[in-house]
């Protein structure tokens, strides 16, 4: 380790490369003459050459990277949800307290009121704004990366069909895609290519 | 790619935030494309473990999505980004200090799994490259969670040091201080593995 006056933090910035071109070049110089600091740069370039290494071998799931937006309305749906139920629960707690006849009173008027300016809202504004495209809510999200979702596994079974001639990853991409069109008419697509799929039939899908 | 498209490319993350804060959802979405590979990777990095850093990544967004409409352009978009993820990453080292997990459940993802292989490489070369690769990160998990952050943060992000002062909250010198702890401890550890061949 460095003896001399130069602190080990310097070497590590000089390895680092988080010098300033003002300190880079006199402790260069100073690297020329002090064998104690060269050989602290060395080692300390040797642990990042190393941890750079093992930390570029990681690599990313495509897959799970897809699905992050569509996991991320399904938390925003859930926390949504969880906001409402929580706010039912609270007004049923508060309930036993409405029966004090003041309160009670003032819970009809409000009720009242909101009918009646509900009535007259209707009446006097007979057209609502339609809702702007991008105001979708966040179960419209879902619903929409789900469609998309469909239509990526619908291309990798083309893929693994026609490019890769792969009857194994063609029929698991099937699969997968029926899982992820239950309830819509994708379904019956993908049902009627798995059947053609096992009868040998499948051309087009 | 559509018209609509390429003007989101051209458009930085403020802008996008504030179309976002004006009503525009679309705009959250872009910045999801934008930064879902960066942060995921950040974290994967840190946690070392796909399925954690999945579920912290969709956190990072759910808490992005809800706190940006009285978000303040004080800092990058992406800072901010990085702070939520790095706020996240150390309480999830936190609870697992506290909470070890077994050796069993430790072995659920293998770490030859975290690794892309090579299928014409030398398979025997790449069992000792993963063995290499699994001693030094468990290695970068033995420093402390700020001197981790900061390491991976200024390593492995691009992120200039005062970019992460401002995401970790601390001053620029306590960010050097925490990175030379980092590299010194991690000379510690590694030092005498690659001096007997070990690595």
């Amino acid at each position: 380790m460095p003896k001399c006056i130069k602190s080990e933090g310097q070497a590590i910035d000089y390895a680092s490369k988080l010098l300033s071109p003002e300190e880079e070049e006199p402790f260069e110089e100073h690297l020329k003459n002090c064998p104690d600091c060269t050989e602290a740069v060395q080692s300390f370039s040797t642990v990042l050459q190393l941890t750079d290494q093992a930390q570029s071998e990681l690599r990313l799931p495509e897959l799970a990277l897809q699905d992050i937006e569509m996991n991320v309305y399904k938390r925003l749906a859930a926390a949504h949800e969880q906001t409402l139920l929580s706010r039912v629960r609270a007004s049923i707690a508060n309930f036993g307290s409405l029966f004090r006849w003041y309160r009670t009173a003032a819970a009809s008027t409000i009720i009242i009121a909101t009918i009646t300016i509900t009535l007259l809202w209707g009446r006097f504004f007979p057209d609502p704004v339609p809702p702007l495209p991008d105001e979708q809510s966040a179960v419209a999200r879902i619903e929409q990366y789900r469609q998309q979702d469909i239509q990526r596994n619908l291309e990798e079974v083309m893929i693994a069909h026609h490019l890769r001639n792969d009857e194994w990853a063609t029929e698991s991409q099937l699969q997968r895609m029926k899982e992820q069109a239950h309830g819509t008419n994708w379904m019956q697509v993908a049902d009627a290519h798995l059947q053609n799929l096992h009868s040998g039939t499948l051309n087009t899908p | 790619m559509c018209i609509a498209g390429i003007m989101d490319k051209l458009i930085d993350d403020e802008m996008l935030v504030a179309q976002f804060q004006s009503g525009r959802q679309n705009a959250f979405d872009e910045l999801m494309k934008r930064y879902k590979s960066k942060i995921f990777s950040y974290l994967l990095r840190s946690v070392r473990n796909y399925e954690d850093a999945e579920d912290i990544t969709i956190e990072v967004f759910f808490k992005a999505y809800r706190a940006l409409e009285n978000w303040q352009p004080k800092a990058k978009f992406s800072t901010w980004l990085y702070k939520i993820a790095s706020n996240l990453a150390i309480d999830y080292h936190r609870t697992k200090a506290r909470h070890p997990v077994s050796a069993l459940e430790d072995m659920e993802i293998p770490e030859a799994n975290l690794v892309a292989t090579d299928l014409y490489s030398d398979p025997v070369q790449q069992v000792e490259d993963q063995e290499r690769g699994r001693i030094i990160r468990e290695a970068i998990d033995q420093l402390s969670p700020k001197q981790k952050a900061v390491f991976m943060l200024s390593r492995y992000e691009g992120l200039q040091l005062k970019e992460v002062a401002e995401t970790l909250e601390m001053a620029e010198g306590t960010v050097k201080i925490h990175l030379h702890r980092a590299v010194k401890r991690l000379q510690t550890l590694l030092r005498p593995l690659w001096e007997n061949n070990e690595i």
